[in-house]
This record gives C-alpha cells, structure tokens and sequence, in this order.
C-alpha cells in the first residue's frame, strides 16, 4: 500500500513538472535546456550511485552492530 | 517526368535504411552520457567497482557505436545517389550541416571513442573522464548537426530560392541552427536516446539481478539507469509537446494527420483517443474521445483551433493556383535568364513555387492544367493517416509507459529494495525493446507526416528522386536488406555474447578493490549477501 501511495505521489510529480515545463517553454530556449538539463540529469545518476554506497556502509554498520549486541 | 515506382522504392530504400540505423543511434546517444556518469562516481569516489561498471557498459557501447557508424555511412551516400534533385536543389543548405556532422562523427567523436577504449592505463583518471565526456558531447553534437538538417526538411528557414541559379541558398546560418523546430527536434531526439540507454541497462541489470549474477554492477547500475531514465522520460515528454507545438504551426497537414482531423471544428477541440481513419472517405470509424484535449494539446488553450483536412486542401488549391505563375517564370528564366518580366512574376508567385510544382506532376505544361488536376494535387497534400495516427499514439502509450516503468523503479531502487522484487525485474527485461520501437514510431510520425514533401512546402517527393531504373532500385533495396539482416545477426551475436559474459572478473591484486570496506562489507554482511556473486 505504501509503495502504491509512494508510486502515486512520484507521478503527479513527474506529471506536475511535465506541465510546468510545458506552460513555461512553449519557445522555450532548448539547446540551452539541454545543456543545463544533461548536466544535472548526469550529476543526480552520480549521486544515484554514490548514494547507493552509502546506504550499504549504513546497513552493514547496522548489522555489524546488531551481530555486537547479540554477542553482548 | 519521374517513374513513381522509382520515387516510392527510392522512399522505401531511405526508409528502411534510416529506421534500422536508427535502432543503433539512441543507444549511443544516451549510453555515452551514462558512461559519462559511471566515469564520474569512480573518479570521485576512487571506488574500483565504478571502473568495471563503466568499461563492462563501455564494452556494449562499442558494439553498437560501430554498427551505428557503419549504417550512417550509407545514409549520407543515400542522398547523393537515390536523391540527386534534392542534394542539387537543396545542397547549398543541407550539405553545410551534413559536412559538420561528419567531421563530428568521424573526427571528435571516433578520435575519442579510441581514447576511452584504450586508454584507460595509459590516461590519469581525470583525462579519461575529459575524454568520455568528449565522447558523449561528440556523438549528441554530431546528432545535432543531422537533426538541423532535417529540421530544416521540415521547416525550412534561413533559405530561399535562387531563380538564376535554379536552386536554394542559404541566407541565415543562425536562423537555420536555432530555428524553433530545430532545437525542440534536437532535444527530443537526444534526450530519448537517453531514455533508450537508461532503459537498456536497467534491463541488462535486471537480468544479472534475476540470474544473481555480477550483484553489485548490476544493483549499481540498476539504480544510476533510473535515476537517468526517470528524469529523461520527463524530459523526452515535455519536449515531446513542445515539438508538436512548433511542428504544428510549421506543418499543419502532419498535425491533422496525428490527430485524424478530417474536418475543421470548433474550439474547445476533442482529442481522438482511438480511431480508425479511412483515408478513402475521410472520416474516422469507432472514434472514441476526450472533450476538449485537443485544443489545450496543440494550442495550450481552451479556445485554439487548428485546421482539418477539409480547410487545407481548400487551402491548397489557392496556393497551387497561385504556384502556377511561379513555374511558368522559372521556365521561362531557364531559356532567357535575364528576362525582367518573368523575374517579376516569379518574385510575385515565388511564396507557392513548391504548390507549382505539386501539379506538374499531373499537367508538365501547368498553363494548362486542369481544375481537376488541381483538385487532384491539392489531395496530395494528406499524407497517409491511418499509420501517422497510429505511430503516434504508439509512440505516446509507450513514453507514458516507461514514465510509470522508471517511477516505480526508483522508488524500489531508492529503498534498497530492487533485488527482491522479482515481478518487477523480470518487467525490466522486457521492456528493454520498448524504448527502440518508440523511437522508430516517432520517426515514422516525423516522415509520413511531411509527405508529400521532402521539403515541407518547398520540394515535393515525387520530383526530388534521382531518375534509375526500376530494376537497379529493387536490386539495391534487396542488397540492403539482406546486408543489413547480417549486420544485425552480427550485432545480436555480439550483444549476447558480451551480456552473458558479463564484466571481466577482478584482478586479485587490485589494491583499490581489495582496501574498499564498502565492497567486502556489503557483499559479506550488508541487506544482500544472499545474492553476492560466486
């Protein structure tokens, strides 16, 4: 359910900035958005992927403790 | 007078050409990017698993980057010998960008595509990120330069004709690059290759993750697709609208075609869901609609309207009729090209030259054409409905459908969550084609739609084919097809082949590796031990 509610939500994001980008751009200045828009959309993947190795370090710190509090 | 059936098998020649090295030119497109953002995590973070990502994706890269050039080499002949009216009419526009972007295929992006693949022990880490990004700026630059030229086929500006020498000249560079059409085509090509690529290797992770092969590249790369994908598809979609917002204006034969609109209506406009157009009757059968979509979709408005078929056939018969002095002037300034009057009754019809030349496939001597000929070239001017309508909303469904594909995939992949949903990984695989068959039904939509021009209101199709034999152009179509049938068993072959490979496994002695506390922790105690690779 929560992930339903999650999917929902993240939609009428995406759909709330389509329209945003929609109204804002008609002759909007493209090759300008491409360039700033490929260069965060590049960045953000990074981050993706470190951010990714981050939430392992964090659960296996978790688990390292847990395991530690057992054995106390 | 040109030999139809050579003009229709000249078209599907380019057509068939063109889709297929069009199944290769997204990839590269979005993957360069991709491995551009792999590069950049394991020059950041020193992470050795960040290297095998992005020379494993690099690897596949490869494969299809050469195709890719080997199957746009024969487009760019294409022109030239299939096409020689139109190179002739209309090179002085087209060649200047089609020479830029050959010099930036073979010469920025090939020359660095060199240094990526075998650089990476003979660049410092921060180079080869240099040269990677060049390689994904080289590949989409060389695209840009290809989609001027074709922005410019179906909007043309920055030209006009010159009556002495027969043909088109350019008049403005700057209003040619950043035409209005141009920059939305551009960006919509480009950012669904993105699209393409994250959709690619989220498939290709989710195989490994379904297999519980190479874990850790796979969930690594899993989540960067999309991450890339998500925000690409919002992209791809807006620049989606802001292309037919512009093409609209540009081509309203294309725009009534998409949406089916046989007669003109009243605004607020409805939006055709499902139809079938008879091209025969013109009408659509079993049309089921929204109310007002239409108007706010093309014209973001309630009260917009744009034109049916009805109005703009009517429309061109006053263009043919007014096309018709043009033609007789250039005629006449063939034989005595000095000739005052006829230059002025040129410069006074020149705007529906091309309308001119719409009926001199029906009449050669337009003086005399009939208002039945007329009737009938003003007809032409509907391209065939039933499959732009279609390509169109196949290509809308599947945007909408990668769209909620990448939603939820970010939302398993950001709670750390991806490798357990088995159901969804297996959607993965297969959605792997989707974005491929999108991108040929935009094509499609783009094409059919400008018929019956090369280019739009400027050139007919029927008078830019070059005059051969219909026997040397089935032997060539036949060529074609059966060489491009081996290039993509080759491709497939080598596709799999490097898959189920996978990446190459890591040296023992790599002292990045083995120091890395993220690597060995979370692939001996973190949420997916049970999956690590043996």
């Amino acid at each position: 359910m929560k992930t339903l509610l999650l999917f929902v939500l993240f939609m009428l994001i995406a759909i709330l900035v389509i329209l945003l980008a929609i109204v804002l751009g008609d002759s909007g200045a493209w090759y300008f958005a491409w360039l700033v828009g490929t260069g965060m959309i590049v960045l953000i993947t990074a981050a993706g992927g470190a951010m990714l190795d981050a939430q392992d370090e964090h659960a296996a710190l978790e688990t390292e403790a847990g395991t530690n509090a057992k054995r106390a | 007078m040109h030999d139809i059936t050579v003009v229709d098998l000249s078209r599907w020649q380019f057509a068939i050409t063109v889709l297929y090295h069009f199944l290769f030119v997204p990839l590269t497109l979005g993957l360069s990017f991709m491995l551009a953002a792999m590069e950049t995590v394991y020059v950041t973070t020193g992470k050795q698993i960040y290297r095998e990502i992005a020379q494993f994706w690099g690897k596949l890269f490869l494969i299809n980057f050469a195709l890719g050039v080997a199957t746009g080499l024969t487009m760019e002949f294409e022109f030239g010998t299939n096409w020689s009216f139109y190179s002739s009419f209309v090179g002085d526009i087209f060649g200047a960008p089609l020479a830029i972007e050959g010099l930036m295929a073979f010469f920025l992006e090939a020359t660095f595509v060199g240094m990526m693949v075998f650089g990476w022990d003979r660049l410092k880490r921060g180079q080869h990120l240099a040269v990677t990004y060049m390689v994904a700026l080289g590949s989409n630059l060389s695209a840009l330069w290809i989609l001027i030229a074709n922005s410019f086929m179906q909007n043309p500006q920055g030209a006009t004709f010159n009556p002495a020498t027969m043909r088109m000249e350019l008049t403005s560079f700057t209003q040619l690059i950043f035409s209005h059409d141009a920059q939305a085509k551009f960006v919509h090509t480009s950012i669904a290759g993105y699209v393409t690529g994250a959709i690619f290797v989220a498939g290709i992770s989710a195989w490994y993750m379904l297999k519980g092969r190479h874990i850790e590249l796979a969930r690594r790369s899993f989540r960067m697709a999309v991450l890339f994908g998500v925000l690409s598809t919002a992209g791809v979609i807006t620049l989606g609208d802001a292309l037919g917002f512009v093409g609209g204006q540009a081509q309203p034969s294309k725009l009534a075609a998409m949406e089916g609109l046989w007669k003109s209506e009243a605004a607020p406009m409805p939006f055709n869901l499902v139809a079938f157009p008879s091209q025969k009757e013109q009408v659509n059968h079993d049309q089921l609609q929204i109310p007002y979509a239409l108007s706010l979709l093309v014209t973001h408005s309630m009260d917009g309207t744009v034109p049916g078929f009805d109005k703009l056939e009517q429309q061109a018969v006053g263009r043919i009729k007014n096309g018709i002095p043009a033609v007789e002037a250039l005629q006449t300034l063939a034989s005595k090209p000095g000739d005052a009057a006829a230059l002025a009754q040129f410069r006074a019809h020149e705007k529906d030259l091309g309308y001119g030349f719409l009926v001199q496939r029906y009449a050669e001597d337009v003086s005399k054409a009939t208002d039945a000929e007329i009737g009938t070239a003003a007809r032409d001017i509907i391209p065939e409905v039933a499959p732009i309508f279609w390509s169109f909303r196949a290509m809308v469904a599947m945007g909408l459908a990668m769209l909620a594909f990448f939603v939820l995939a970010v939302i398993f992949s950001l709670r750390n969550d991806i490798v357990r949903q088995r159901w969804f990984l297996k959607i993965a695989v297969w959605m792997i084609p989707v974005p491929f068959l999108a991108c040929e039904a935009g094509w499609l939509v783009a094409e059919l739609g400008r018929q019956p021009w090369t280019v739009y209101g400027v050139l007919p199709t029927w008078m830019s084919a070059s005059t051969h034999s219909v026997g040397y152009m089935i032997f060539s179509l036949v060529g074609f097809v059966g060489l491009y049938t081996v290039f993509i068993i080759a491709e497939m072959y080598l596709m799999l082949r490097a898959i189920r490979k996978g990446p190459d496994e890591p040296h023992g002695d790599d002292p990045d590796r083995d120091s890395d506390p993220m690597l060995n922790n979370s692939a001996k105690a973190g949420p997916f031990a049970g999956y690590a690779e043996g």
